[in-house]
């Protein structure tokens, strides 16, 4: 994969800028604490430490999911936005973690324990973003517009919110506080010992993306040139299906709905490099969705004193608009 | 060399048959026809892209439909009637698409394709649009860069739906010249359909006519012949 020096400069930057934010993230907060502290916490933990408690009980776990959450989501918006050949498609837009969404809700408010382990909640959340993925690729074939195909899946969303509000309803006390407290979503819900097996998945979703980067390609021209070219359309879409489910679920199941991350950062993703070899974008996605979450995060602890933003709401807030941008230059 | 053997076309219901026919490299067909009577349904089954009605498509003597989709694209490169150009491809990249094939795993093209792309590039004159995004080019242009792609993909057979279909009267010469120069020069095996027809026989191409009464394809070497069928 060779990459042109304007690339290179840009991947470089931006790394440098995500390592800086990083560092920022697991060194500001309300406990004082210096980089020395960070090194200190990472080799030479003490647990009677509070700085060395904050750092990896709290902020490391935070820092790495903004990490993965914004690399994940971008890369499966680049996927979905190849798949439909639509530069509005996204998990969010088209419902994707909707599905995640209804699975963990009909999981937790049944009552059935196994359901609100962290196995039962993950396997809900990445099972149900594969069957909305399916559904929203067997619908595609119907929708050819390519706003019909958003309007769909934003409505799919709004169907699912309202039945988890009745869900909430009829949901026993115990269960619905399990569920609520999911479904707010934030970035700090993870827990340290659980980011090996998020990583394991996050890898696994990044690597299996790696293998269709040829056919991707072709993909921009159409599945007729896929075919032409000997892959197997089939195959290739269900691949899509299934690897953005990894991603989206994987996000939606440790964060909660996490929106237009994976809209906004593929399409300036593709203005910015200029070219549709997926193996570029692929990594500018990994790296700038990463850079934009930290980034965002970031600027949630700098107002943490005084109020608390949500992580949903401020990517809604610097997204939406960027989407009217691209509409509006669309429809142009 | 592809033969094609009692072979009937048809999209749902029966369009014509084609008893025997053998295509050869180093020659340029042209096939002719009626409008909606099957030139494309043809090509698109001889590109393995949709099975005939009846019959066999041979590439080597291997039948398309045992061939993995791979080993037909090292024999068939097919280029669309009308392509679409995509926002954020630059010409040279969507050229490479051609050379997908010999690429490495991720996609990375070796000197060879590079030279390759070069090459191709200034046959077709082309050399001024590399940067371009496909989808800022008019549509002559894109379909030069179509067809380019195609020649790109280093496949021993060309077929080509209504390549000139878009061009002005300089670029269709353009194209015929080319094209014959492509299958004597190179070797190449090409296909095309077409309704330039009085400019096509200007060129030393052969001849299929799809006959819309006897239902068959049939070989036929002069203007006239193909006029019966036209000025009914």
């Amino acid at each position: 994969m060779k990459m042109s020096a304007s690339h290179k400069t840009l991947f470089v930057i931006s790394g440098v800028f995500l390592l800086i934010l990083s560092c920022l993230g697991l060194v500001r907060g309300e406990v004082q604490t210096s980089l020395s502290d960070v090194q200190e916490a990472f080799f030479h933990y003490s647990d009677s430490d509070l700085r060395h408690i904050v750092i990896q009980e709290f902020r490391l776990p935070r820092v790495a999911m903004a990490i993965i959450a914004g690399a994940s989501l971008s890369a499966a918006g680049m996927l979905m936005q190849t798949l439909f050949q639509n530069p509005l498609a996204g998990p969010y837009v088209l419902g994707i973690n909707s599905g995640s969404s209804l699975l963990v809700a009909l999981g937790t408010l049944s009552g059935i324990s196994f359901f609100s382990t962290e196995v039962g909640v993950i396997g809900s959340a990445l099972l149900g973003a594969f069957i909305f993925g399916v559904f929203i690729l067997l619908s595609s074939v119907y929708l050819r517009n390519q706003i019909s195909l958003l309007l769909f899946g934003i409505m799919l969303g709004s169907f699912v919110s309202a039945i988890i509000t009745i869900l909430q309803v009829t949901a026993h006390a115990q269960s619905l506080k399990a569920f609520t407290l999911w479904s707010m979503g934030s970035l700090q819900a993870v827990e340290l010992r659980q980011i090996p097996l998020i990583l394991v998945v996050f890898v696994i979703a990044i690597v299996l993306s790696f293998l269709i980067i040829k056919p991707l390609n072709i993909l921009v021209l159409g599945e007729e040139a896929v075919k032409l070219m000997g892959y197997r359309v089939k195959r290739l879409r269900w691949m899509i299906v299934l690897i953005t489910a990894l991603f989206t679920g994987l996000v939606t199941a440790y964060c909660g709905p996490i929106a237009f991350v994976g809209l906004a950062i593929p399409n300036l993703s593709r203005i910015l490099l200029k070219t549709q070899r997926h193996g570029v974008l692929l990594f500018a996605n990994l790296l700038f969705g990463a850079l934009f979450l930290v980034a965002c995060d970031a600027l949630i602890q700098l107002f943490s004193n005084s109020m608390l933003i949500p992580i949903n709401g401020l990517t809604s807030l610097i997204g939406a608009p960027f989407v009217i941008f691209i509409l509006i230059k669309k429809l142009k | 060399m592809i033969a094609l053997k009692n072979l009937t076309i048809g999209f749902g219901h029966e369009l014509f048959s084609v008893h025997d026919f053998n295509f050869e490299i180093g020659r340029v067909y042209s096939i002719l026809g009626r409008n909606g009577i099957g030139k494309s349904t043809l090509l698109r089954a001889i590109a393995g892209l949709n099975s005939p009605l009846k019959g066999s498509v041979l590439i080597e003597n291997n039948d398309i439909v045992n061939m993995s989709g791979k080993a037909v694209a090292q024999k068939i490169a097919f280029v669309n009637s009308n392509p679409l150009g995509v926002s954020h491809l630059p010409v040279d990249e969507f050229l490479l698409l051609g050379r997908s094939n010999f690429t490495s795993i991720w996609g990375a093209y070796s000197k060879d394709d590079l030279d390759i792309l070069a090459h191709t590039k200034m046959l077709f004159q082309i050399e001024h649009l590399g940067m371009k995004y496909t989808n800022q080019l008019s549509t002559g242009e894109l379909q030069l860069c179509a067809i380019a792609k195609a020649f790109i993909q280093g496949s021993d057979m060309i077929l080509l739906d209504e390549p000139t279909s878009a061009l002005d009267y300089s670029n269709k010469r353009k194209i015929y010249d080319l094209l014959l120069r492509q299958a004597s020069e190179y070797k190449k095996g090409i296909i095309l359909t077409t309704h330039d027809i009085e400019l096509a026989f200007k060129y030393a191409f052969k001849f299929l006519l799809i006959n819309s009464r006897s239902k068959t394809l049939e070989k036929i070497s002069s203007f006239s012949e193909a006029e019966k069928e036209f000025l009914i």
